[in-house]
């Protein structure tokens, strides 16, 4: 805060801002300091290992966790943590036995080059047999249409959408 | 981004196909040490960088530790003559045409395309002791120095084994092939051009037990099937498709 300085005492050339207080008040934002796991005397690292009371002290300071998820939290109001084990991840392997794809590729092997798979390379899979099957006996309509459908071709949109969505998850199952 | 990939693509392709590293790699390399500072990573600050323009290729190669540090000073840029078809490959006999060594004949053993050098076996070398003691006298070490390729190397006509200068044309089965335009024989590209750092050839690489072989990669195991993704995964787990949910609407 600038002080009216009284004009006959200084010259405006000597004149130099007056601060009767320390800048900032003393503030600092500690958002924009990067304080590292490493920093701080013991009594700050004891404070941040009882992180409740340190967190209404220091609002403002970050602890560097590096993005490690919690496995449970702390009870409210206190700093007991309690272990969820639902949060504890489960890494699900499959069985690898018979199973011969390795990390890398050897530089033998010569270039393997697949088109993408596209619906109609699908509905060729799928459907061309039973069709020209059909056609060679005689057994499609003037229109084309199969006179004895098989189960995939009686297939609509509808009962096909329907099929997809009743696939239901064993989780709940005793 | 457009100044790393400047960087990158100032690294020759004869470098990039010899170290068989992903090129990912090969800018991280380069990048590392004091050559640069970036700010933290963190959402206090902005992200921004401070790097170096352009590189100065040395012998080293740009992803090792003595390239970073030749390259922490900053010395007189180099003008290299852009060269559009690179013409010399590891193994190809070529005459030496100044220096001590004028008039001899050797092969090539490194290509620095950076800098348009090829560095020839046992020629144009300064000898140095290594080693030497009060007890022993030291090895003694020929290190070749490089040559430039426009002036002071040429290939050799295989018809009468002297210097000549080179064409690309095609050939019969329409490969883009060396030829002399002396004699109009054309330069067999050497086997030793595909040795990388991780074979010599192809065809003989030593497979280790992390590889996958080619007959288990070629194999084609996929079904094709009228069923979802998730169809196909309650199949494989023994779960029943049971009837559908219930509509949902959106509104």
């Amino acid at each position: 805060m600038l002080l009216p300085i009284p004009t006959s005492l200084v010259s405006y050339a000597q004149c130099r801002a007056l601060h009767t207080s320390a800048s900032l008040l003393g503030k600092r934002n500690f958002r924009k300091f990067l304080l590292g796991p490493k920093a701080g005397t013991l009594a700050f690292k004891n404070e941040r290992a009882k992180e409740v009371s340190f967190r209404k002290k220091f609002p403002d300071i970050d602890i560097p966790d590096y993005g490690t998820r919690p496995t449970g939290a702390h009870r409210l109001g206190d700093s007991t943590f309690i272990t969820v084990p639902e949060m504890i991840p489960e890494l699900v392997v499959p069985d690898l036995t018979d199973f011969n794809l390795k990390p890398y590729v050897s530089y033998r092997c010569p270039e393997v080059v697949q088109e993408e798979f596209t619906a109609r390379d699908l509905f060729n899979a799928v459907y061309s047999d039973k069709i020209t099957a059909d056609f060679e006996r005689g057994a499609l309509t003037e229109g084309g249409q199969p006179r004895e459908p098989s189960a995939e071709e009686s297939l609509t949109a509808e009962s096909a959408r329907q099929r997809a969505r009743g696939v239901h998850t064993d989780i709940w199952e005793k | 981004m457009r100044l790393t990939q400047s960087l990158l693509s100032s690294v020759g392709k004869m470098t990039k196909l010899y170290s068989n590293l992903p090129e990912s790699y090969i800018k991280r390399a380069m990048e590392k040490g004091k050559v640069g500072w970036k700010t933290p990573r963190t959402v206090q600050y902005q992200p921004k960088e401070i790097k170096k323009k352009h590189y100065r290729f040395t012998m080293n190669r740009p992803w090792t530790d003595e390239f970073a540090r030749q390259n922490q000073v900053s010395r007189k840029k180099v003008y290299v003559k852009p060269i559009p078809k690179w013409s010399y490959f590891r193994g190809d006999m070529v005459e030496v045409l100044v220096g001590k060594d004028k008039g001899k004949q050797g092969t090539v053993s490194q290509v620095i395309e950076e800098r348009n050098w090829v560095v020839v076996e046992g020629l144009n070398a300064h000898y140095r002791l290594v080693g030497k003691t009060a007890q022993y006298p030291g090895t003694m070490i020929a290190s070749e120095a490089p040559l430039l390729v426009d002036d002071q190397v040429a290939l050799l006509d295989p018809a009468d084994n002297k210097p000549c200068t080179i064409e690309w044309r095609y050939n019969e089965s329409g490969e883009r092939v060396r030829v002399s335009t002396r004699s109009g024989r054309i330069i067999p590209t050497p086997t030793q051009a595909e040795e990388t750092y991780d074979y010599k050839t192809a065809a003989t690489y030593r497979e280790s037990e992390r590889d996958t072989k080619e007959d288990d990669l070629t194999i084609i195991s996929f079904k094709p099937q009228l069923s979802t993704f998730e169809m196909d995964v309650a199949e494989s787990m023994g779960i029943e498709l049971g009837p559908p949910p219930s509509e949902t609407h959106w509104y």
